[in-house]
């Protein structure tokens, strides 16, 4: 299972150059990106190549963030992958593409789908 | 003498009153004109002067300080006077409160007293974190722990490394501060790559000259210093040393034998029963350079009579809830920066610092709250943030009695202060 960076940041111009900035700083890529926003803050969601320098980079800038576990999948599973999890009861929370045609998919109970998903032959990163 | 001091019963304590009460408006009346003045328009009697006369006297306020700038007020020959120290003047002038050889003496063995109540002896390290020079805070505390028999350490503020380096290097245990430099302090500790439960030998804080609240002495405690103690003053009563937090900390002692307190309702001057929530306002019993009858500190708290579980009688104020200057009125209600502190510390993933924004949108003002999650902020659902928000909103709402906007900032972006804490934007012309 992959680990994703969830960071609060402001809703201002300007912060999340600061964040890409940070990443470029230490080179650290980013491999898929989703913004959430509501009024003057939003979640910006990512995976990163160097997961544990980026821990170390964000806390180090004083940063509010929280690793969530998610599944990827290639995007041409997605028709299977969401039909196996709606059949078992699964819940998508949140989902967003990522590059090599793949999709992040945030869900309610990460071991259990992963398991549906290996079950049904869909393959999971 | 502090043996006594700490065993007087509340018998003692009243008899003690009367006496220096009766004392003290006869000192006054004698040598302060201003005094004098004010006595006689009162119609007060002072030859057959009762202690329930005292009700009678009126108010002594800041503006008379002001307006008889900037010795005016004092009740001995100036050749006695042996220090003077001054308040920021913000607006107009300073006020300035001067002490007599006796006065500097009898303040120094008041916040020996307080340190002694807070665990303090001659063994420990005290760095003194307040300001030195004009401000009572540093010369107050130094001369309380010199008093004990402390080791003190003249830190005074600002260079938040060196003050680090030194409570690591000279083996500090008790620092006497801000609570907000203290809580500045345990942060920048961690970034030194301190750990303060580890490398530092924190035992005591004795932290004062602005309100602070549980919350803010939970953080403390965990994560810095293993006690934190409110201590009261201000200038015109000396400075520090006025009331302070024992190990029950459940209301801050203060010393009655030589400070009467009084609790009014601020808007109709009328006096409070134990309980009720009102201004502070204190006749000093001892000050011989300057002693003021009825001084309104503009701090609000409720004040409890009962004898305290620690054992001691001196009656006990409540943390100071705000002060009648903080008091911000939006739309015509009685806003106190520490009632939305409180609501605040209610909360996970939020940090004690905070801001608060007063606007005014045509005809209405507008109240809002800044809020700086820390980094432990849960930040993933975005639907868990806006449902925090919303019960912080509701919460200020059914606190305030009027609503106010939150709005939660990142980390580390609201401003940090070295000395008192800048909370209050008023944008707001009036």
């Amino acid at each position: 299972m992959v680990k994703q960076f969830s960071i609060f940041l402001e809703n201002k111009p300007g912060r999340l150059s600061n964040l890409i900035d940070l990443f470029e700083r230490n080179q650290i890529r980013v491999l898929a990106m989703g913004i959430a926003e509501a009024g003057n803050y939003g979640i910006v969601r990512c995976i990163l190549d160097a997961p544990e320098k980026a821990v170390e980079a964000l806390r180090n800038a004083n940063t509010a963030v929280n690793l969530v576990e998610v599944l990827i999948i290639d995007m041409e599973d997605l028709h299977n992958a969401v039909k196996v999890l709606g059949e078992k009861g699964i819940n998508v929370d949140y989902a967003y593409t990522m590059d090599l045609g793949r999709i992040v998919i945030k869900v309610d109970d990460e071991s259990k789908a992963k398991n549906a998903l290996s079950e049904a032959g869909i393959k999971t990163y | 003498m502090s043996i006594q001091a700490y065993s007087m019963g509340k018998k003692e304590i009243k008899e003690v009153q009367s006496r220096k009460l009766k004392e003290v408006v006869a000192r006054v009346y004698e040598n302060s004109p201003f005094y004098r003045r004010r006595l006689k328009e009162a119609g007060i009697d002072i030859t057959n002067f009762r202690p329930e006369d005292i009700r009678k006297i009126p108010f002594t306020t800041k503006t008379d300080l002001r307006d008889n700038y900037p010795l005016g007020l004092i009740s001995v020959d100036k050749s006695k006077i042996v220090r003077m120290h001054a308040s920021s003047g913000t607006t107009g002038n300073p006020t300035v409160v001067a002490y007599t050889k006796r006065d500097i003496d009898a303040w120094a063995e008041l916040n020996k007293r307080c340190l002694e109540v807070c665990g303090v002896t001659s063994d420990d390290v005290v760095q003194v974190a307040y300001g030195y020079g004009l401000f009572t805070g540093g010369l107050g505390l130094h001369y309380g722990a010199e008093r004990l028999g402390s080791k003190v350490i003249p830190a005074s503020t600002g260079n938040t490394k060196r003050q680090l380096k030194l409570m690591k290097d000279l083996g500090t245990t008790v620092l006497a501060c801000t609570p907000s430099y203290a809580l500045f302090l345990s942060e920048s500790a961690k970034e030194e790559g301190i750990d303060p439960k580890k490398d530092l030998k924190l035992r005591v804080g004795v932290l004062g000259a602005e309100p602070w609240s549980e919350s803010t002495r939970k953080v403390l405690e965990e994560e810095f210093v293993q006690s934190a103690h409110d201590i009261y003053g201000m200038s015109e009563l000396n400075g520090p040393g006025v009331a302070i937090e024992c190990r029950k900390k459940n209301g801050l002692h203060v010393w009655e034998d030589h400070y009467f307190v009084e609790i009014i309702d601020p808007n109709t001057g009328e006096v409070l029963e134990p309980g009720e929530k009102g201004e502070m306002v204190v006749t000093t019993l001892e000050k011989e350079g300057m002693p003021l009858l009825r001084y309104r500190t503009r701090d609000i708290t409720i004040l409890d009579d009962e004898v305290c579980e620690c054992g001691m009688a001196h009656a006990r104020i409540k943390k100071i809830l705000g002060r009648t200057d903080d008091m911000l009125k939006i739309r015509g209600i009685c806003v106190f920066p520490s009632q939305i502190e409180e609501v605040i510390s209610g909360f996970e993933g939020l940090t004690p610092f905070y801001q608060l924004v007063v606007d005014r949108d045509g005809p209405l003002d507008r109240l809002l709250v800044k809020v700086e999650v820390s980094e432990n902020f849960k930040s993933d659902r975005l639907t868990e943030i806006v449902d925090l928000q919303k019960r912080l909103e509701e919460e200020l709402r059914d606190v305030l009695s009027i609503s106010a906007a939150v709005e939660l900032t990142e980390p580390r972006t609201l401003p940090r202060s070295e000395g008192k804490a800048q909370r209050i934007i008023d944008l707001r012309k009036i």
